[in-house]
């Protein structure tokens, strides 16, 4: 600060402007501040806290992004535990059947035998039905067929050995789909060929490859149930990452607004107090530019 | 022995002395808010008797009176330049403090919609369509938000050329302005040269000039010498701009679009001589805008863009899509200024194998987003940049605009006008005068009792 021998009017009127003009800018960044809710509007108003909100912003939609991959994913295990459940169900009844068929024996009227053979043979189309479920149009049994269907109507596998991921989390992706042959075995043991087979030794009344086929029935339906086991673990590990998700959004969205957003108590404090300094510099304006000596000669 | 009369005369002198201290303070009373006005002072000189002893002429060495010997014009020379060198800062670092706002006004960060959204929103779609790799409404989307990034970018670098022509035409109106000073310096200095050599008073047209002075150094950082005829020479990066009653021109030359900045660089230089000049003040903070600061963001887009492109085309190239076909790249143009999507949405390679669903070719897309050298973090840091650039700016701004503003307080309490002291003077003055036309009415009283009373004996 130069030492001032001489204070003239303009001076003074120049001192006074910027002194005001300083604290109406003061006052109308809080107001900017106050009315826009946020700390940061432009990124030299804090370069650190810029890159966090754009991150943290980023982050966020990742994150929603990893909610709605695992919602779409719980939506294809749901659908595969739902069809794998009930075709479990449908195959107890096939097993009954099948104990019924080996009871009796070759003994049993053809015509009862016949009966027999036809509700397996029901049973082998529902169960055919139920290994084409589709999610959203794609057979959820199919692997990443483009096609229709998982299984044709004679029973044969048309998907491929792709896998249906979800990337649920950073880094970690979660397998969705079960493909035909791991839920429903292949070769002999493919659980339709097993059906037709067990419908024609009804039919035939032999009780000997009845046996084989419902040794291999068995290994069918346990291969089901771990199938479903699977299903429902994957199931619980997506619900839980979806949860993570929604809690990690959440964690985010409260640092943003720790990063961007204002005090509202303080801010308003400090608009009062500003408000308050204004005043007195008007005043005090007011009252050193307004006398002269002009006031006092006669 | 004086003269019964030279009382007269030196009462007289008082008389129009007085005057003159109250016109003078009339005057500056009168220019109390004129901008560039320094105050004015008369200049008294007591006038002595004859101090050389003659033979017969002896004087008493009193009764001279008073001589107005000119009107002081009261300014800080050392001040003033003083007041240019900081003016000069502080012009620059202005410039250049609006040149950054506008810059982060193009970049608009942080916010929901501008580019670090949109590639957000762009690398979402991806998991979309990995999601869904059959639906052709996930993968319009994802065209969508692919052109909106390229828009993006695309915007923000036409935010920046435009910006660039501004100020390319700003710098030619901003030169031409300092030839248009330059010249009234020129011809102030002939005016006042040849004023003073006929002995009339150019306090007004000094003031003038020092306006001029002070406008040559915002634009221009040009530096003032005054000579001892009275004239002051400019000199601009060493070299006359004013000399005497003679000024020279400059002019920026060069480039005409940001594109051609390179190749043909933005510089400042004489009409004559063509010589390149470095210029100071405003026309400083141009150039080095043109030449530095908006290229440097452009060509950080142009990087952000190039390794989007290069990016997504690499994953994009080696993916299947749903119409079978491969090696596409999803971008073309590897460029801010350039860059588009190339490909619709039954183009979109979202498989790894050929004619199957599957969306992991999608997923690996969408996870260049979170790659720590991605087009991502390439554009953060820009931001980051540009935001320390421009608090840095915005700091050296305001601590230089302090340092200007104590130099002014300076110069305007030293040549700025006081109320209460031309008050006084006034008062002053006006009693001078009083007592001056006192001293008349004495000498005539004196007068007339030696003229008309005296030698009355025996009437």
């Amino acid at each position: 600060m130069a030492i001032q021998m001489r204070v003239t009017q303009q001076s003074v009127a120049a001192r006074v402007m910027t002194g005001l003009q300083g604290n109406l800018n003061r006052l109308g960044d809080l107001q900017e501040r106050l009315s826009s809710g946020t700390m940061i509007s432009r990124p030299s108003d804090s370069p650190t806290g810029t890159v966090s909100a754009m991150q943290f912003r980023s982050e966020m939609r990742a994150a929603t992004q990893y909610a709605r991959n695992a919602d779409d994913g719980l939506g294809w295990l749901n659908t595969a535990e739902g069809a794998l459940g009930s075709m479990s169900t449908q195959l107890n009844r096939a097993r009954d059947l099948a104990l019924q068929g080996m009871s009796s024996g070759a003994g049993g009227s053809t015509e009862a035998r016949e009966a027999l053979a036809v509700e397996v043979d029901h049973i082998r189309e529902s169960l055919i039905g139920l290994a084409n479920t589709r999610y959203l149009d794609r057979p959820v049994f199919g692997g990443t067929t483009p096609g229709d269907v998982a299984y044709d109507p004679s029973g044969a596998y048309v998907g491929d050995a792709g896998q249906v991921n979800r990337t649920i989390g950073d880094g970690t992706k979660v397998r969705v789909d079960v493909t035909g042959p791991e839920a429903f075995g292949s070769g002999p043991e493919q659980l339709f060929t097993v059906l037709a087979s067990l419908a024609q030794n009804l039919r035939r009344g032999d009780s000997a490859s009845l046996g084989a086929d419902l040794d291999n029935l068995d290994g069918g339906m346990s291969t089901i149930r771990s199938q479903l086991a699977d299903v429902g673990a994957r199931a619980n590990r997506v619900t839980n990452m979806r949860q993570t998700a929604e809690d990690r959004l959440l964690t985010l969205k409260s640092q943003l607004s720790d990063v961007e957003g204002i005090d509202l108590p303080d801010t308003i404090m400090q608009i009062k107090l500003q408000e308050v300094a204004y005043q007195a510099a008007l005043g005090a304006s007011a009252r050193v530019v307004q006398p002269s000596l002009i006031d006092f000669l006669r | 022995m004086s003269s019964s009369f030279s009382g007269i005369s030196g009462a007289l002198s008082a008389l129009h002395a007085a005057r003159r201290g109250l016109d003078t303070a009339g005057q500056n009373i009168a220019n109390a808010n004129t901008e560039g006005y320094t105050r004015q002072r008369v200049n008294l000189q007591a006038v002595g008797g004859q101090t050389i002893p003659a033979l017969f002429a002896t004087d008493s060495g009193t009764s001279g009176g008073v001589t107005v010997r000119g009107i002081d014009r009261l300014r800080n020379d050392f001040l003033e330049a003083r007041a240019r060198a900081e003016h000069t800062q502080s012009a620059n670092l202005d410039a250049k403090r609006q040149v950054y706002a506008r810059i982060e006004d193009v970049f608009a960060e942080p916010s929901d919609t501008a580019v670090q959204s949109q590639l957000s929103e762009f690398w979402a779609g991806w998991d979309d369509v990995a999601n869904k790799p059959g639906d052709g409404g996930a993968r319009t989307q994802l065209i969508q938000r692919g052109s909106v990034v390229a828009d993006g970018l695309r915007a923000a670098h036409e935010g920046l050329s435009s910006q660039w022509r501004t100020i390319r035409t700003q710098s030619d109106a901003y030169a031409r302005d300092v030839n248009d000073s330059a010249a009234a310096v020129a011809q102030l200095n002939q005016t006042i040269m040849r004023a003073q050599a006929a002995g009339v008073p150019v306090n007004e047209l000094a003031d003038e000039r020092d306006l001029h002075l002070l406008k040559l150094a915002e634009l221009v950082g040009a530096t003032a010498t005054p000579r001892p005829d009275g004239t002051v020479d400019v000199l601009l990066d060493g070299s006359a701009l004013v000399s005497g009653g003679r000024a020279r021109a400059i002019e920026v030359a060069g480039a005409a679009a940001l594109a051609d900045e390179t190749a043909n660089p933005v510089q400042v230089r004489w009409v004559d001589t063509q010589a390149a000049v470095t210029p100071g003040g405003t026309i400083s903070a141009m150039t080095e805008t043109l030449g530095d600061i908006l290229p440097t963001y452009a060509k950080g887009l142009d990087d952000v863009a190039a390794k989007l492109a290069a990016l997504v085309n690499a994953q994009h190239s080696i993916g299947y899509a749903v119409d079978g076909g491969t090696g596409r790249a999803f971008f073309t143009g590897t460029t801010a200024a350039t860059i588009g999507v190339a490909v619709t949405e039954r183009q979109l390679a979202i498989a790894s194998s050929a004619g199957t669903l599957d969306g992991s070719n999608a997923d690996k897309l969408s996870e260049l987003g979170r790659r720590t050298d991605g087009p991502d973090a390439l554009y953060r840091q820009v931001v980051v940049g540009l935001g320390v650039a421009a608090l840095a700016t915005d700091r050296r701004a305001e601590i230089q605009a302090a340092v200007t503003a104590n130099v002014d307080a300076a110069r305007s309490a030293e040549a700025g006008v006081n109320l209460d002291e031309e008050m006084v003077g006034l008062l002053g003055h006006q009693r001078a005068f009083e007592a001056a036309s006192r001293v008349l009415t004495t000498i005539d009283g004196m007068l007339d009792t030696l003229i008309n009373r005296t030698g009355l004996v025996g009437r």
